[in-house]
């Protein structure tokens, strides 16, 4: 199928050069202009979609895909919402040449959130460390039975784990986006007017504010040619193109103001309890801010009970937290699992938005701000910086990539969250398990640099061994709990 | 400490109901630490527990003059917590957040089933009653420190005669039967391979499937398995809802590659007709 597209192409090729002076105007709209390469890329990539109408589709994509080029004007893409995922788009789509729309309803939001991010987003996306208010050496991992294992003993002294402030980050990211081109708007997208030819507009209706709070805002609306849906867990875009829903966490917290002396404690450190108390499916967690802690709790399964959790995790910390005021308390759901469709048409999700909160640790920013970019990359090239329209095939490039990617890294976590978390037994081997160093290295490397690396084999069947053993014996000491009755 | 608790809970008082849960657990710790510094010395438990109870007391009081109405569903929850989070876990092998091992010596050997057996009830007790993990008291007790044979002693080895014995009886009522059945003796079926294909399907069964709801557990591990890879690949399948949308705009590509086609045809006829 692929070889009848390339003749075709070849013969459209050769009657285009000899037809020159006679039809100017069609030959931009032929695929002479374009390298074989992406072609058969086109092919591929559509009919993985498409799989009943191969052949014919190869045939048409030649001619149409030869894609109009956009005459007297960029391609405009509008990216909604303005977190991480948003702002590393926008800045790469600008950067690629193309007329970009960021569009945030808020723009000193606080988004509620652990604010933990990994040593390689500092220098992917090239932040300033003074947007980082804390590097995180030390993390403690507390049992239910209170076994405590320090961790972070095998970072090398550059390798931290990054605490921002999100109200900081987001607005540095914004800005750079805004200066490399893009438009911030400040408003709040309502509804997207899906087009009505193939080729013809997106129409997006929004409420400017214009920066004014609290006003009443004005019904505007944009044309654009393609869409990024970057607006969160709550996802607008995702809910205009159908995209379906997924489970989520519920993670409350709230942030405390310590004493002096007891932030010394959580200069550097960060503690995550695990126990039914706690959460029955996930963690609770201090972590260190610029000037309070955040103590939280998240759950998918017991949402109802998420205060009582979050008592208990107060409870569990009460001896280093004693004496705090709370400041703030927020709550704000977490995707578990990616959206049943990413994207549609010219529309794609990233971030939240699409769904790509890892499990186990439930982190999110890096991978907002990474698809983010891929997505605006794979629109950059589809459109040849902005030069052609693109299609859905070009968006499915962006997810191709990101599943080759990172489904190992959410497979690795998703096993562990299984394994590790799903009852106490298994909790305090986990915390046994973390007292290992090869783990230690292991969980770091993996965690800092977001490449799953095989370890030396024989350590891998240590670790093997040991993990069998400590959930055995955990197991064995639950069997022992249950027959004894306090 | 009490005195320490107060004047913290009252910078806070003015605010939020949650602060003022806060407030009521901040009230305890003061009474916490009393008690754990006692837990050292045994003797002196007594004498803390009873501190806990008056501090109990004066809690239940204040509780009840404060809190709107709100509040009060949650501060009974408090209460209740109120009442067993002081409740610490006393032993007197527990010392300095392990077990001495020097006290599980029973006639002259090491008895390990009576380590596995406080641990137990010490992960049980924190089970029901959380506590507050501290880093003045720490916990040290790994337990990879009890050998593995005294947990093979312990837990493998009873249910192993258990199964054996069962095993054993059903193998000598099999034997008799298909010996009667076939004529083949003990020595005939252990060499046939029917009777050792049988034999092994037994073995397998009952190590899967030690009771009857390990079948339906099976079968929950695989779908659990592999359900994350499903939520995943949905972005690669066409569910009905988007193929009305992609055949729509795939008539629209249609249309405009079908127009172009016949244009560049018509314009090779043109030329080829010069």
């Amino acid at each position: 199928m692929t070889s009848v597209a390339f003749t075709a192409h070849l013969s459209t090729a050769t009657t285009n050069q000899k037809s020159n002076e006679f039809r100017r105007e069609t030959l931009k709209t032929f695929v002479g202009l374009r390298k074989t390469t992406p072609v058969n890329h086109h092919s591929i990539s559509l009919t993985k979609s498409l799989p009943n109408r191969q052949f014919n589709r190869s045939l048409r994509i030649v001619a149409g895909k030869s894609s109009p080029k956009v005459t007297s004007r960029n391609l405009r893409v509008a990216v909604i919402g303005g977190g991480p995922a948003g702002g590393a788009a926008a800045e790469t789509l600008a950067k690629g040449g193309i007329e970009t729309f960021l569009i945030e309803r808020k723009l000193d939001n606080c988004k509620p959130c652990g604010g933990a991010i990994p040593l390689c987003m500092v220098g992917e996306f090239d932040l300033p460390l003074d947007i980082i208010d804390r590097r995180v050496t030390k993390m403690k991992m507390i049992s239910p039975s209170n076994v405590a294992v320090d961790i972070g003993q095998t970072l090398k002294p550059h390798e931290y784990i990054g605490m921002v402030r999100r109200e900081v980050l987001d607005a540095y990211l914004r800005d750079r986006a805004a200066t490399s081109g893009a438009t911030v708007i400040n408003g709040l997208f309502l509804k997207m007017d899906m087009p009505e030819a193939s080729n013809a507009p997106f129409v997006l209706h929004y409420t400017a504010y214009d920066g004014k709070t609290g006003g009443a805002g004005v019904r505007r609306t944009l044309e654009v040619d393609a869409v990024i849906g970057a607006d969160g867990a709550n996802s607008r875009v995702a809910k205009s193109i159908g995209a379906g829903d997924y489970d989520y966490a519920i993670a409350f917290q709230e942030r405390i103001k310590i004493s002096d002396e007891k932030m010394t404690y959580y200069e550097n450190l960060a503690e995550m309890y695990v126990g039914d108390d706690v959460s029955p499916d996930f963690y609770g967690w201090v972590f260190p801010k610029c000037d309070h802690v955040a103590v939280g709790t998240g759950t998918v399964t017991h949402k109802g009970d998420i205060k009582k959790f979050q008592l208990a995790t107060r409870n569990r910390a009460k001896d280093k937290i004693f004496g705090g005021k709370i400041i703030r308390v927020e709550a704000h759901p977490i995707p578990e699992h990616p959206r049943p469709r990413r994207l549609a048409g010219r529309v794609a999700l990233v971030g939240d938005a699409a769904g790509y909160v890892t499990k186990c640790s439930g982190e999110g920013i890096y991978f907002a701000a990474k698809s983010g970019r891929m997505c605006a990359e794979a629109i950059v090239e589809g459109s040849e910086k902005g030069t052609r329209m693109i299609e859905e095939g070009d968006l499915r490039k962006y997810l191709e990539k990101w599943d080759k990617t990172y489904w190992p890294t959410y497979k690795v976590l998703d096993v562990l969250q299984k394994v590790f978390y799903r009852s106490n037994p298994a909790r305090e081997a986990f915390v046994e398990m973390c007292a290992d160093e090869y783990v230690q290295k292991m969980t770091f490397d993996s965690y800092l640099y977001k490449k799953v690396v095989p370890g030396n084999p024989l350590d891998d069947i240590k670790l093997a061994i040991n993990t069998i053993g400590s959930l055995v014996r955990a197991n064995a000491l639950r069997r022992e709990m249950d027959k004894i009755t306090l | 400490m009490a005195s320490i608790a107060i004047p913290a809970s009252l910078k806070i008082a003015c605010s939020s109901h949650h602060v003022i849960k806060k407030q009521q657990s901040q009230a305890k710790p003061g009474c916490c630490f009393g008690a754990k510094q006692a837990t050292h010395v045994v003797t002196v438990d007594v004498e803390g527990k009873r501190m806990l109870n008056i501090a109990e007391q004066q809690e239940n009081a204040s509780v009840h003059n404060k809190g709107p109405k709100g509040v009060e569903g949650e501060s009974e929850h408090v209460m209740d917590t109120g009442s067993s989070v002081p409740k610490l876990f006393h032993d007197a092998r527990w010392k300095n957040g392990t077990w001495d091992l020097n006290m599980f010596v029973k006639d002259g050997k090491m008895d390990w089933d009576g380590v596995i057996v406080a641990e137990a009830r010490r992960r049980k007790f924190l089970e029901m009653h959380p506590q507050v993990s501290t880093n003045q008291a720490p916990v040290l007790f790994r337990s990879s420190i009890i050998p593995w044979w005294a947990w093979i002693m312990r837990s493998h080895l009873p249910e192993a005669e258990l199964l054996n014995g069962r095993a054993a009886m059903v193998g000598f009522f099999a034997a008799y039967l298909v010996d009667a059945l076939t004529g083949l003796d003990m020595v005939g079926q252990t060499g046939n391979f029917i009777c050792k294909t049988g034999l092994f399907m037994i073995v397998l069964g009952i190590i899967l499937f030690r009771r009857t709801k390990d079948l339906g557990n099976l079968q929950k591990l695989v779908d659990e398995a592999t359900f994350y890879d499903k939520q995943w690949q949905a972005s690669w399948q066409n569910p009905d809802a988007s193929n009305g949308t992609s055949e729509q705009s795939q008539k629209d590509y249609y249309a405009d590659a079908d127009k172009e086609c016949q244009e560049c045809e018509m314009g090779n006829m043109g030329f080829y007709g010069n």
